[in-house]
């Protein structure tokens, strides 16, 4: 009977010299007078993680009085483990995020405004149009840093031999060119595209503004309104007819991440799909050897090249002590040296403009050039700054563009949803 | 019934058990065979389940690129005390509820169905100023404690079953022989009780074990961080993943549950079977 009495005890014993140094940590500053500031990244790739860290060092160096420790955060649930962190008074000084999160955090007050914070360098070098994405009333909340624009990712073999036009950001294909495009390149078993849209409403939202779509509109009273014209129909039409009336978009795509498409594109099943920009990296990693590839413009119309994008943003905590100190650590990381090293590990474009000209964003390779040219033409995507814009999504838009696209609805229904339905989810947000 | 339709019978059974265990493992299996696979494989248009160049670069730029070591240290720590506490603690709560049926008892039976109910995030904030009240945020201890919380209400109703599952009639016949309450318990329920105790304690270190948002929300230094915290960071945002060492590090969280399972399974049976013939 002796023996488990010794096991439980050995186990307790562990248990407890694990424990001792499990207990919470101490104030943020130290003795000393050094200010400690925690900056909470969502970088999760290895290159940018690496970059990342590397910054906090080379910034630590430089600046003993300022100490920064690098905390790794996640993308998973980052709002709600924001949201209970600010409201227990235990947020990171620094906060890595993406400009379509922000509102309820600007608008609660948890964050700092920064335009007094930054110097006039950092505000000068970020173009206005990524500015208004991180602006929530009179406030800036955050500086955007990285944005990431959809491109075509192609299969240069199958498209060289089809023998169509290839685009280039200045002369890029119209929709009906597309069109015309993806019927030419379909083949038996083999689609000219595949729209990865599990979710499929930022992506209608953000390549809307290419035919001059907008779908929410300001009113004089400021409130935001649902309409969905012609311009708005063009995108969401194209690709509906692609699926069900022309089928050169494969219908099993509908469904699909961005990641599920590649295997049937590496495969020659796709001959191109819409992916994010920093999707290239997959496509580095997983081609087969010798698998030729290019990045092409996403189609244009009367808004030209425009896109919507939702940059990701470096804000600081509104109870931060240190908010001055936050904000110099900001415009360091963001030096145009330092964000070409940010982009270039997250494969993403800057927002500054002296990183954006940097030569090693305009190489050929890997189609830096093509994302690089379509920077200028990326606007705030349309819904982040309206309230209620999570609730239209999920409730009203995702389940009706996802039955438009399958042809289960025409587009008088899809309209009428999006906006009837959808305008009265909005009105109880905007009272 | 007929002996052929006894037989077809019996065929069905296990054909169904065989789809089952199939539906059971095929991710599983699905998860071996992607983390020992290269990248340019994983993009494949027509995936293998065997790897045709098996590789275990997945494993090494797992533990290169995050602390999984330590993320599991202290993941079994949390585990391990919050199972072993909520069982100490759920264990003499379910044999009052069990044994002493009244009013009380009932409601508490009740409480413990309902709070099961409550949303994680519905609860978060408030505990997480609870816990910062107590100095025990950013501490593997609050989280054992949340753990403990959150998976006794489940611990006790499943081992008051346990307890009710063990017939009265051999504590009355323990009494008519003079044992007093104390010797009962120890004795004759305790005993026959532990298969429950163990399957509840199994229950309680899965959970700890597998918990992501707390972890998430209450620690906040890498330090602290448990391996489902750390598996995130294989994600990127919109579904995006390092698919390769995102399977391997994950394969590798699977196997102490796993192995746990297979150590005590044989002892979980066992103990049923001695309390079925001693009734």
């Amino acid at each position: 009977m002796r023996r488990p009495y010794a096991v439980t005890t050995a186990v307790i014993t562990a248990l407890t010299l694990l424990l001792a140094g499990c207990s919470g940590g101490g104030g943020r500053d130290t003795e000393d007078g050094t200010v400690r500031l925690s900056f909470q990244s969502l970088a999760w790739q290895k290159e940018s993680v690496d970059a990342n860290k590397e910054l906090v060092r080379e910034w630590n160096a430089a600046h003993p009085g300022i100490q920064v420790d690098y905390v790794q955060g996640s993308w998973d649930n980052v709002h709600d483990q924001l949201l209970t962190a600010f409201e227990g008074g235990e947020a990171p000084d620094i906060i890595h995020d993406a400009s379509d999160d922000l509102a309820d955090f600007a608008y609660g007050g948890y964050l700092a405004d920064l335009r007094t914070l930054l110097p006039d360098r950092l505000k000068k070098d970020i173009p206005q149009q990524s500015w208004s994405t991180a602006t929530f009333g009179d406030g800036v909340y955050g500086v955007p840093f990285l944005q990431e624009p959809k491109v075509l990712i192609a299969n240069t073999k199958i498209l060289e031999s089809s023998g169509v036009r290839m685009p280039t950001p200045a002369k890029p294909w119209s929709w009906a060119e597309f069109r015309q495009v993806t019927e030419k390149l379909t083949k038996k078993g083999a689609y000219g595209v595949a729209w990865p849209l599990k979710e499929p409403v930022s992506v209608t939202l953000n390549l809307g503004l290419s035919a001059g779509g907008q779908v929410f509109h300001r009113g004089a009273d400021g409130k935001a309104v649902v309409r969905f014209g012609e311009d708005d129909q063009v995108m969401p039409r194209t690709v509906r007819d692609q699926v069900n009336s022309e089928g050169s978009a494969a219908r099993t795509a509908l469904g699909m991440g961005g990641s599920d498409t590649l295997p049937g594109f590496f495969g020659g099943k796709y001959a191109m799909v819409p992916l994010g920009f920093s999707y290239r990296q997959q496509v580095v990693e997983q081609a087969p050897k010798g698998f030729d590839w290019t990045v092409l413009p996403t189609p244009a119309g009367d808004g030209g090249l425009a896109q919507g994008v939702s940059p990701q943003t470096l804000s600081v905590a509104e109870d931060s002590p240190h908010k001055e100190e936050a904000a110099q650590f900001i415009d360091f990381l963001l030096r145009p040296a330092n964000m070409v090293r940010l982009a270039k590990g997250d494969w993403m474009l800057p927002t500054g403009t002296e990183a954006l000209a940097d030569p090693a964003l305009h190489t050929t390779e890997n189609g830096w050039a093509t994302g690089a040219a379509l920077a200028r033409a990326l606007r705030p995507a349309p819904a982040q700054s309206v309230r209620g814009y999570p609730e239209w999504k999920d409730k009203v838009a995702t389940p009706a563009l996802q039955e438009y696209y399958s042809g289960a609805i025409d587009t008088k229904e899809l309209k009428k949803r999006l906006v009837e339905d959808g305008n009265r989810v909005l009105a109880r947000y905007q009272r | 019934m007929s002996l052929r339709t006894g037989r077809t019978a019996r065929a069905g059974q296990y054909a169904a058990l065989v789809c089952y265990l199939v539906f059971l493992a095929f991710p599983f299996l699905w998860l071996i065979s992607t983390a020992f696979k290269p990248a340019r494989e994983l993009g494949s248009l027509h995936p293998t389940w065997i790897p045709e160049n098996p590789t275990l670069d997945n494993f090494r730029q797992a533990f290169d690129e995050q602390p999984l070591l330590r993320a599991a240290a202290n993941s079994l720590t949390a585990a391990l005390c919050a199972a072993l506490i909520a069982v100490v603690i759920a264990t003499p709560m379910a044999y009052v509820m069990a044994r002493h049926r009244n009013r009380l008892s009932t409601a508490a039976t009740g409480w413990v169905v309902i709070s099961q109910a409550f949303p994680f995030v519905l609860v978060i904030i408030p505990l997480f100023l609870v816990l910062k009240n107590l100095h025990l945020i950013n501490s593997l201890w609050g989280l054992i404690l949340v753990y403990v919380v959150w998976s006794l209400p489940f611990a006790l109703w499943m081992l008051a079953g346990y307890v009710r599952a063990v017939p009265p009639e051999l504590e009355e016949a323990a009494a008519v022989d003079g044992a007093g309450k104390g010797r009962i318990i120890v004795s004759v329920v305790a005993p026959l009780l532990a298969p429950g105790i163990v399957a509840t304690g199994l229950f309680a270190f899965i959970t700890a074990w597998n918990e992501f948002f707390f972890a998430l929300v209450l620690l906040k230094t890498p330090e602290k961080q448990t391996l489902p915290v750390v598996l995130t960071h294989f994600l990127g945002a919109e579904g995006v993943a390092d698919l390769g060492p995102l399977a391997a590090a994950a394969f590798l969280a699977t196997l102490p549950s796993l192995v746990l399972f297979a150590v005590i399974q044989k002892r979980i049976t066992g103990g049923l079977t001695a309390g079925a013939v001693k009734h």
